[in-house]
Order: C-alpha cells, then sequence, then structure tokens
C-alpha cells in the first residue's frame, strides 16, 4: 500500500505492507533509525514519536494509519543547522540519558509534556514519563534535565507540527 | 514479534465497515486505536483475515449532553476524555488509562469492545448501566452495559456488528478508586461508583470475567448504611481468583478497601 | 578527571545518529528469526522443515541435526573439582531443557516473513517431566521420579563448594544468641531496553559480527575457536549498545547460530534482533536462591560464626563462557559482607532445572548475599536488644583492619565502610524516624520504618581476584593504545566498551589529563576487536579501573616520548618539560616551547629530524592488571510508609554514600549508582519471573514482568567518600554496588516499620498485606 508521510517536515512516500508497524517503516524504509523498538507490545515507550501534536507509540500504529499525517521523530528536533533543541541540550547537560536507547522516546514525551505544562512540578514530570521506560539512569537525572529545560528561558517549540 | 498478514481496508462510512465485517464472516477486527489489538496481533495471539480501520469515519469522535446522559462517540480518544468537563467520573476514570501515548489513541469504543475485565471504562460502563450504540447491516440497536459484557474479552456485539457511540448516565455523585502495581497499568481492582437518577450503583473491576455490579452494597448506599458496611457488602459479591498481581483473598479484601475510598468523601457515615 | 564533562556520546544519542545493531541495514542483509521451544522439558521426536524450506522467501532454514550446527556446542569448562561440565547445544539437538530454547532457525527476506517461515516449521514433543525449582526436588528423596535435566548430573547438581575458615561449631556454642533464617530471592533479570542483537557476514574470508554484546574480545576468541576460524580471521563489533547490566556479557547460542548461518551464506549478511518475549525467555535470568543461615552472636553483638548453605538455581545450562558457578562462587566467597568474621562455612551449590540459564546480572549474587547478611544482622539486633545502627557499627571493618582477609580469602583494601553509614545516617536521622514511628504508632497511622544496608562491592577484579571459576582465561587485565597523530590530537584504541557507561568519554578524559591534551582533542575508539588489542569487556565493576588503568599507562608513556623528543629538538632539558593543553612547556617560562603538533609531525612525517635514538611514531600500547581488585564500600538507608489497608510501599527517602575513590566524572558516577538504585528497588519490589509447574514463563511479557517506571524511583540522595584505591587512577568500581543495597534496605525497613522478618522477595503490596493482616 502507497503511504504518504510528513516526517519531521519532508514528504515521504512509501509503498508498505499494511501489517507493518510505523516504527518498522521509519526505521527499515524510511532509514530514521531514531526510534527505537524496545519491547513491540507498547510498554516500554521507547519508540514513541509525535503525530499530529500527540505522543504516539509507533510500535503500536501500522505505517498506513499514519497516511498523511504529520510526524516528528527524534530526527527532527535539532535545527537544520545541527543547533540542538533546547530539551536536548538539557539532557546532555543533566547527564539525562547513559545507553540513549530510551531518549529519543523520553526526549518526545518531554516535550509534549512542556508543550502543555510549561512549569510541571517533578511529581508531575514522573508521572508524564511514566510510560517510556530507562533501565540506566534511574530517573532522577531526566526528570533533572525535563525541569531544567522547562525553567529555561527560550521556547520549547515542538518542531515540524506546523499547519503549513 | 511481527504481525501475521492481513488485508487492511480503511472505509469513510459505518455502511462500508458493516459491509467489510459482513463479507469477511467473522475474520475480520476493527481497528480503532489498537492500543490492545496491536499488541495481539503482534503476538500472533490474535491472526484477523482483515483489519477495517475505522479511525476515518467522520463525526465518531463527539462528546455532547443529551438526557441526562453523556453520548461518548465510538473515537472518542481517552485523552479526550480526560480533558472534556461534561463528565467528571469518566475524566477521573480515564486518568488511570495507561499512559500519555496510549490514551491519545485508545478509543472509547475500542476498551468496550476488548472487553478487558481489568480495564477503566466497562467498570464505567458497568457502574453507570451505559448504552453502547451498535450498529449493524440490518438494523441499529443499543445494548445496556449489564448486557454488552458477556465475558473476559467477550461482549455481546455480533461479527458484523460496531459500536458507534456509548450513553454515560450523568452521575450526581460518584467516586472512583483504582490499585495498580505501576502508575499506568491495569488495575488490580478497580471500583467505581456512582449516583444516577437517585439511585447508587457500584462496580467491581478485575475480580471476574467482566465487571461486577454491587446489589447489596449499593442497596445499602440508598439506605444510608454506613460506609464499612457498604465496603463490606461489596467485597462480599466478589470471588475474585488469583493471577501473578494478587491472590484472590487480597483481590477481595482490596475491592473493600476501594469501594470505601471511591465513597470517601461523598458524606457518607 | 573529577570533572562532569560533556559526555562525547551524547551528541548523537540525543539527536538520533547512535549507531545501534539494529540499525544496520546493509545491502543484501537477511533476517533470522528463531523457533523456540514451547515445552519446559521433552524430548524432540521429529522436526518437519520442508514447508518452510519451500517458502519462496526463504533462504535457509536450520536445526540442531544441520550438519553445520551438529558438532557446535558450548561447554562452560571451570577446573574446580566438584564442576560437571555440559554442553548446550546451538540449536536442540535430541530434547529442549527450557521454553524458549532455540530450536530452529529460519533466515528469509525480512522479520516479517522469517516468523512467518518459523510458524510453517513442525516440532513434534514428547514431554519429560519437568523441574522448575532447583530446591524443591533437592529437599525430596532423590532421585526418583525426575528427569535429570542433563545425564551427566543425575542430582540436577552442577558445582557445589564449600567455603570454610576458623571454627564454625565452636564459634556456635559461644554465641548468647543464634539467628536461623531461611531466606528466598525471587528470580529477575536484567532487561536492558535495548534487547540483543547481532549481524553476521562472511565474506568468504573474514567474518565480522556485530554484536550488542558487552565483551566483543572474549565472543570473537569463543566464536573463532567454537567455528575453527583463525582469530585473525574474525572481526566483532560492538558499536553503541542501549544497555547491558551483565545480560550482554554472555555468548549465547544465538550469536553462534548468526556466526554459522553466515558461514553458509557466503555474502549475505544475516540479522538477528531478539524482541522482548524472546529477551524474557531467552536472555539469561538470575537472583533465585535460597539461603539458610544460622549466624551466632555475643552478647555484645559481635558476630562469632556464620554456617550457611546456599542453593542458586541455575536454569537449564551452565551460562557460557562464565559457568554455573557465577551465582553460587560469588554467593559463598561475599556472603560476609563488610563484616568481621572469623569462624565461617558456606555450602554452595548451583543446581540445574528446567528454566532459563542464570548469568551474570549487575551485581551478581550480591544483592541477594546482602539482603541475607542485613537480615541476620537485624534479627540479632532485636534479640538482643540493641539498634540496628549499632549492631553494624560493632561489626563492620574499619580502617585499623585493612587489609582485611575476608574468611573466604579474598583481600578488603576499603574498610570505609564506617563512614559510609554514619554518613547515610546524617541524611536518614535515625532518631527523628524513631520518634516519627512511635508517635504513628500511637495514632494509629501508616506505619513507616527504616532499613539499613552495609555492602563491599568487590571492583576490577585483577589476575588473582578473578581465579575463583577455575575457568580456562582469567579476566585480570585491559589493553590500551594512545597514539598522538600527526595533527597533534590522540586517537584511543581502548579494549573496554560501553553498553552507557560513557567510556568513551571517561576514557578520554584519562588520556586528555595524563598526556597534557584537551578533552576535546581526544578521541576514543571502543568495541571494535580490529582496533583495540585486547579487552575483557565490560562486567564486574572493571573498566574504570583496568581499562582506564591501561589508558593512563599507555598515555604516561606516550607524554613520556613527547617529553623527550620535544627536549632533543629544542636542546631541553627533559626534567624542566611538562605537556599541557596540548603544549610542550618549560617549568617557569610563560610561553610553550612547542605545540604537541609540532612534535608529532616530528615524529611521523620529518624522520630527517628525529634523533637517532628514536623510533618514528607517538604512540604506546600497555596492559593494566590491578592483581587483586578495589573493594568500594558503601551503605544505603530509607524510610518507607506503608498503607496499612492495601500493602502498598512508598519511599519517603533514600541516601547512599559510596567510596568511589577517585572519580573521574562525578556525573557519571552518580548515573551509575542512581540507576544501580534503581534496578535493585525494582529487584525487590516488582521485578518477579514465573514458571507455572509445566516451566511456561507466565511473567512473559511487559505486562506481567514489572520494571520500575519514573513513578517508582525516588529521588534518592547520594554522597560519596574518596579514599583512592591502590590502582594507577586511585579508582574504586561503581557499576554495580548500587545494586546491592536495596533488597536489603527495603527487607528491613519493611520488617522496621511491622516489626516482622521478611522472608521472601519481592516485597508485593499482597505479600506486605498477607504480613499486615
Amino acid at each position: 500500500m502507497r503511504v504518504e508521510l510528513t516526517v519531521n517536515g519532508g514528504l515521504m512516500t512509501v509503498d508498505v505492507e499494511a501489517r507493518r508497524t510505523l516504527v518498522d517503516v521509519l526505521r527499515d524504509d524510511l532509514n530514521l533509525t531514531g526510534t527505537h523498538a524496545g519491547c513491540e507490545h507498547g510498554v516500554c515507550g521507547a519508540c514513541t514519536v509525535i503525530i499530529e501534536g500527540e505522543v504516539v507509540r509507533a510500535c503500536l500504529m501500522f505505517a498506513v494509519q499514519a497516511d498523511g499525517a504529520r510526524i516528528t521523530t527524534v530526527e527532527g528536533l535539532a535545527g537544520d543547522d545541527g543547533t540542538m533543541h533546547p530539551l536536548q541540550e538539557a539532557f546532555c547537560a543533566h547527564s539525562g540519558l547513559q545507553c540513549g536507547f530510551c531518549t529519543p522516546g523520553m526526549l518526545l514525551s518531554a516535550l509534549v509534556l512542556l508543550g502543555r505544562e510549561r512549569h510541571p512540578s517533578r511529581e508531575r514530570i514522573r508521572e508524564e514519563l511514566s510510560g517510556n521506560l530507562c533501565r540506566c539512569t534511574g530517573y532522577m537525572a531526566i526528570v533533572d534535565a525535563v525541569e531544567a529545560a522547562s525553567r529555561g528561558p527560550g521556547d520549547l517549540p515542538v518542531p515540524h507540527q506546523q499547519s503549513t | 514479534m511481527k504481525p501475521a498478514p492481513f488485508e487492511y481496508v480503511r472505509p469513510d462510512s459505518i455502511a462500508e465497515v458493516l459491509d467489510h465485517l459482513a463479507s469477511a464472516e467473522g475474520a475480520a477486527k476493527i481497528l480503532a486505536g489498537g492500543q490492545s489489538l496491536i499488541p495481539l496481533l503482534s503476538l500472533r495471539l490474535a491472526r484477523p483475515e482483515m483489519l477495517v480501520d475505522v479511525n476515518r469515519i467522520p463525526n465518531l469522535s463527539t462528546i455532547r449532553a443529551s438526557n441526562g446522559a453523556v453520548r461518548v462517540g465510538a473515537l472518542v480518544r481517552h485523552s479526550q476524555l480526560v480533558s472534556q468537563d461534561q463528565h467528571p467520573l469518566l475524566a477521573a476514570a480515564a486518568r488511570w488509562i495507561g499512559h500519555a501515548a496510549i490514551r491519545t489513541r485508545g478509543t472509547v469504543g475500542g476498551s468496550l469492545a476488548h472487553a478487558d475485565p481489568a480495564a477503566e471504562l466497562p467498570v464505567v460502563a458497568v457502574t453507570l448501566d451505559a448504552t453502547v450504540h451498535i450498529a449493524g447491516r440490518s438494523a441499529e440497536r443499543s445494548s445496556p452495559a449489564s448486557q454488552f459484557f458477556i465475558g473476559s474479552l467477550e461482549t455481546n456485539l455480533a461479527d458484523d456488528e460496531m459500536i458507534t457511540a456509548v450513553d454515560f448516565p450523568w452521575p450526581a455523585r460518584w467516586g472512583f478508586a483504582e490499585l495498580a502495581r505501576r502508575h499506568g497499568d491495569f488495575g488490580v481492582v478497580t471500583v467505581a461508583a456512582a449516583e444516577v437518577a437517585g439511585r447508587w450503583r457500584v462496580a467491581v473491576g478485575g475480580v471476574g470475567p467482566t465487571p461486577l455490579r454491587c446489589p447489596a452494597a449499593e442497596h445499602l448506599l440508598d439506605q444510608g448504611a454506613r460506609l464499612s458496611e457498604v465496603a463490606a457488602a461489596a467485597a462480599a459479591a466478589v470471588e475474585p481468583s488469583s493471577d501473578v498481581h494478587g491472590s484472590g483473598e487480597y483481590k477481595r479484601a482490596m475491592t473493600e478497601v476501594l469501594t470505601a475510598r471511591a465513597l470517601a468523601g461523598q458524606g457518607l457515615a | 578527571m573529577g570533572r562532569t564533562v560533556r559526555r562525547k556520546e551524547d551528541a548523537r544519542l540525543v539527536t538520533g545518529r547512535g549507531r545501534f545493531v539494529s540499525d544496520l541495514n546493509l545491502a543484501g542483509m537477511k533476517h533470522v528469526a528463531f523457533l523456540r521451544s514451547t515445552y519446559g522439558h521433552a524430548r524432540i521426536t521429529s522436526i518437519s522443515i520442508e514447508e518452510a524450506e519451500s517458502a519462496p522467501y526463504v533462504q535457509g532454514v536450520f536445526t540442531g541435526e544441520h550438519p553445520a550446527f551438529a558438532g557446535v556446542a558450548l561447554r562452560a569448562r571451570s577446573g574446580l573439582e566438584t564442576y560437571v561440565e555440559t554442553a548446550q547445544p546451538i540449536l536442540a539437538q535430541d530434547k529442549v531443557r527450557f521454553a524458549g530454547e532455540a530450536v530452529a532457525a529460519v533466515v528469509a527476506d525480512d522479520r516479517y516473513l522469517a516468523e512467518d517461515a518459523a510458524e510453517l516449521v513442525v516440532v513434534d514433543y514428547d514431554p519429560l517431566p519437568t523441574t522448575v525449582s532447583a530446591w524443591a526436588a533437592q529437599d525430596a528423596p532423590w532421585p526418583g521420579h525426575m528427569t535429570p535435566v542433563h545425564a551427566e548430573a543425575p542430582d540436577n547438581v552442577l558445582l557445589r563448594r564449600t567455603f570454610q575458615a576458623g571454627d564454625v561449631e565452636a564459634g556456635l556454642v559461644a554465641a548468647t544468641v543464634v539467628v536461623e533464617q531461611e531466606l528466598f530471592t525471587n528470580r529477575h533479570a536484567a532487561n536492558p531496553i535495548e534487547c540483543r542483537a547481532g549481524v553476521a557476514w562472511w565474506d568468504g574470508d573474514r567474518l565480522t559480527f556485530w554484536s550488542g554484546t558487552q565483551v566483543p574480545h572474549l565472543l570473537r576468541n569463543c566464536i573463532a575457536d567454537l567455528l575453527g576460524l583463525r582469530e585473525g580471521s574474525v572481526r566483532v563489533v560492538a558499536p553503541d549498545v542501549g544497555g547491558g547490566f551483565g545480560v550482554k556479557a554472555v555468548v549465547y547460542p544465538e550469536d553462534v547460530a548468526l556466526c554459522l548461518i553466515a558461514l553458509r551464506l557466503p555474502g549475505i549478511p544475516v540479522k538477528w534482533v531478539e524482541d522482548r518475549v524472546e529477551h524474557l525467555q531467552a536472555a539469561t535470568h538470575a537472583r533465585e536462591h535460597r539461603y539458610r543461615l544460622r549466624a551466632g552472636f555475643s552478647d555484645g553483638g559481635q558476630l562469632l560464626a556464620l554456617d550457611a548453605d546456599v542453593t542458586c538455581n541455575v536454569g537449564a545450562y551452565s551460562v557460557y563462557p562464565w559457568t554455573a558457578g557465577i551465582e553460587p562462587l560469588m554467593a559463598g566467597g561475599l556472603l560476609s559482607g563488610p563484616y568481621r568474621l572469623g569462624n565461617y562455612r558456606c555450602s554452595v551449590r548451583g543446581v540445574v532445572s528446567n528454566t532459563t540459564p542464570s548469568g551474570p546480572y549487575r551485581g551478581v549474587a550480591r544483592p541477594a548475599t546482602v539482603f541475607a547478611m542485613e537480615s541476620v544482622l537485624d534479627e540479632a539486633a532485636r534479640l538482643l536488644g540493641i539498634s540496628s545502627v549499632e549492631i553494624r557499627r560493632r561489626n563492620l571493618i574499619g580502617p585499623d583492619d585493612i587489609p582485611y582477609r575476608m574468611p573466604s580469602g579474598l583481600v578488603d583494601d576499603s574498610g570505609w565502610y564506617g563512614e559510609c553509614l554514619e554518613r547515610v545516617l546524617e541524611q536518614i536521622a535515625p532518631s527523628e524516624v524513631k520518634a516519627e514511628q512511635e508517635r504513628r504508632r500511637t495514632s494509629g497511622e501508616n506505619p513507616i520504618g527504616l532499613g539499613i544496608a552495609c555492602y563491599n562491592e568487590l571492583t576490577g577484579l585483577g589476575r588473582a581476584a578473578s581465579a575463583g571459576p577455575r575457568m580456562p582465561f582469567r579476566t585480570g587485565h585491559e589493553a590500551c593504545t594512545v597514539r598522538v597523530n600527526p595533527d597533534g590530537c590522540v586517537t584511543v584504541l581502548s579494549g573496554v566498551c560501553s553498553q552507557g557507561q560513557a567510556l568513551e568519554t571517561t576514557m578520554a578524559q584519562v588520556v586528555s589529563d595524563a598526556l597534557g591534551v584537551d578533552y576535546d582533542d581526544v578521541d576514543v575508539r571502543i568495541g571494535d576487536t580490529a582496533e583495540s588489542l585486547w579487552g575483557f569487556g565490560a562486567f564486574s565493576s572493571r573498566q574504570g579501573i583496568i581499562g582506564g588503568g591501561a589508558a593512563h599507562e599507555a598515555a604516561i608513556v606516550v607524554r613520556q616520548k613527547v617529553i623527550d623528543l620535544a627536549a632533543e629538538l629544542f636542546e631541553a632539558n627533559p626534567d624542566d618539560l611538562r605537556v599541557e593543553a596540548g603544549e610542550v612547556r618549560v617549568a617557569g617560562q610563560e610561553t610553550p616551547l612547542c605545540r604537541l603538533e609540532e612534535v608529532a609531525r616530528v615524529a611521523y612525517l620529518e624522520s630527517h629530524r628525529l634523533p637517532e635514538s628514536f623510533e618514528p611514531g607517538l604512540e604506546a600500547t600497555r596492559f593494566y592488571d590491578p592483581i587483586r581488585g578495589a573493594f568500594a564500600a558503601g551503605a544505603q538507608a530509607a524510610v518507607i510508609e506503608i498503607d496499612r489497608a492495601t500493602g502498598e510501599i512508598d519511599i519517603l527517602k533514600w541516601a547512599c554514600v559510596e567510596d568511589t575513590g577517585t572519580v573521574i566524572n562525578p556525573g557519571v558516577v552518580q548515573g551509575q549508582v542512581a540507576g544501580a538504585i534503581a534496578q535493585g528497588i525494582g529487584g525487590s519490589l516488582l521485578e518477579k519471573l514465573e514458571y507455572d509447574d509445566a516451566g511456561n514463563l507466565i511473567t512473559g511479557t511487559l505486562m506481567d514482568y514489572l520494571m520500575p517506571s519514573s513513578a517508582d524511583v525516588p529521588d534518592i540522595s547520594i554522597g560519596h567518600v574518596s579514599h583512592p584505591a591502590n590502582n594507577p587512577l586511585g579508582v574504586r568500581g561503581v557499576g554495580e554496588g548500587g545494586t546491592l543495597g536495596p533488597y536489603a534496605v527495603l527487607a528491613g525497613a519493611v520488617g522496621d516499620a511491622l516489626g516482622v522478618r521478611i522472608d521472601h522477595l519481592p516485597l508485593t503490596p499482597n505479600d506486605i498485606w498477607s504480613v499486615l493482616k
């Protein structure tokens, strides 16, 4: 089936079998391997992407369902010139990652949270990120990073989700 | 962990959905939010020949008040339930469903049709005795929640029917309490209570194949009995079985605790 | 060193440019799916592969009978007298020994199709009696109705050993109180967010194996040996790896299967990415132990004797290449922990069962031994009427005892346990906890409790300390090459590898300091056996000490070469020269003598300027082995509240202080400790792998196997004391220590809150509620 996806601002057309999950199509067909598959049954959150402004588990959606949708993956967070998104900066500055496997999903979940609640408490951050498992950090440094980003001066835009 | 092959169709109307379902003769599944179905497909525990994607059917995503109830379209996402203010019990229960990325996709119709006995919305539906509106090829019908759920993951939906909307009666007073192993997990035990049209209703999830109404507890509530008696009556009404998350005995005890917690603050003795 | 610099790994990992094995997409690549046993124990009566083989999208179907597989097996070896050597087939032969064991492998165009084809393979089984528990059958009359897992071990015991020191019976007779306990710990597993993955490619000449392994060099050695290839013809590459924690330090049948398949399909890269269901079933488990303890104490609370019997369920196979001794021997060696003890007897055994093999998992056995030891101390304190803090104070090994020879023979070089404990107590304020506890007892509010654990983590084991399992190799050393390139920038080829511990960063910090160059000018290359000379890999909290030691030593040699060459070139006294920030300076002079790149240029490009005695080039390779190791002291304590109605635990406060020696990177160290504690909290409260009696894993998805989320782990106060260890950098390992405390801390805290003894883990709300009743 032919599917049109707007991924990180770029229109992409792929021909995929209906049974292929969005995470597999992003990774294998579009070579956007920043989105990771950790459990493939919707528990770990490693495959989280943003679709039409909302966080979605890419293992719990078939690519054909995303036909025509605007998708932001971790590859779309930094600017075209490579400038990191303030949230990415915060994760680096606060040891918010170790192996980095859960990080893409964690970043996207945190970004949508910060879009809804500009200054969430640590408690709220913990609650809202509880669908993204991390086995390395013990979470404290991730909460530090998200908290720091929420206190930063600049905007925390969700790239590539604006209507054109 | 990859799904077996299936045919995928994405109709634009309910009529087309029903045609597809009929032609597949039981071998089709409706794909709504997919948050429970897709894991089953990936584990190859479900292998329908056809998936009928209903996500693009118009007019199934609205929430509006009608006649002392709130009508919720089948495609309303759990995240919409959380943010609406027309039905506070639904909002409270929906907050307990999974995590943010589950709530953005999971639908009300899908949750009821999947009929997981530990899921939140079936408990709320049974508590309120919601009316499930169902489209079929020959006729539309509606089913009270009390009859809709017939077993674990089993409903009275026929293979060629789909849910279009659900009427959740509006409760004057209500309570909801859940015990989960972790934030966002299915409840080990879930209790919802609601006063609708002057009568109390109580249902418990996670303690049997379907959410279970507790008439004795309801009766005591209507009588103005003490909270402790109500909670004990609810516990007496359930006979849960054991699983990895808790023994039957524990779940029964938690039914009592959660019933009391759900009803705390309702001005009961 | 000592600074939290920007990690070299971060830029690529936060932008989605990490390179994990599952990201590899090579031209012509094919995909493997394994068909796995649905029985815990069964004879294979027939396997039919014809239908799968004839599918148009299938390149190959392999079973244990295939000539490529028939002669190959994993045999973990040990020189211990009581060790029973057994074989683990690559694909099951004749019978299956656990549910999830690979029975067939299918190669197809993509993973979806490979799974389709795997369904076409038909296996007929003849079920055998299944043994799930390691002690039920051991305690019953034996042998009898059970079928041994391996014919070589009719009683299912693969290994037994008794550790002995002093006179236990005399110690117990002299004791005022004797504590007797039987404790059980729960089977759980590492479960990194990235499962295992491998891509094998045979080009007709050389085998390249990309693997998410913690032990690339060891894996190469094993693969070459098992496949009969020259070691130089095998290259193992571990690129970015998404967490390991021990589970990826094992050489698995699937690794060997991929390489065997690649040899059969020349020119075709074959890829397998383990899914989570496979991971839960077939990647190694850990920590299913039983402890039977008798401990004697004097009336002053002094530990006089410890008599222990430890049984570890090692699963269906002796984990390769570490052996079934990995948990029992560690348990026997470290059970007495950081406490003075003269009279010790500990009999350990590793018992096979029809369950997933047990292997190394962060802290290996010690989360359980610390739980056992601290439980004994808490009970003794209660019986003697002294506080749980005081009894620890009276028994901890102190700085004056160092070096302290533990009753198992290991030599403790730390002794800073008391300091760690006192620092933790400052955070927790036990007297305030006590007062609050009393207040709540009176008011009827939810009870709170305090739990404490002191532990000694043996890190960076050198050749002497790693001798215990008598394996045919000793894991004492690492190699590192430090190379100054002609442009003055530095390439470090290190034998270490990383699964998130930031070894690129910390090795760069070590070399930057030792050589005198900017951190940004150091590029560290790890995880590729074609680049680094040798490294045993990531386990036993060893890489900071051993890999760091090698990097430091190599950098020092290179620095001396730079100084000697600069001295010749500029006619200076080498003793007056220093290298700092990429410049060679003369002591006391403001302007640098030259930049490092000038020296490097001469070394490589202007050999005519080289003094006669100088060899061109500017690099050095050094091995380092600490011979023994470094003990890292640690203490943790927590205050918890128990919901009296539901049995749920709320962690109110958690403090940890560890002696980390010299700290290379505080952010990295903090992260290691925090992550280790979180895993311990998961293992204590949530995680349990359970089988039914037929040997089916009933916690086979992440819906049932519960790992802690951000909502389950509290903020933790982490402190350090820094007593440098006796190695080139003065560092002590930090990877595992944090995991050792939580089991004991939480069990102790629940015990304290409810006035009970906790004898098994995890502490589920259901179990606590049962206690409350």
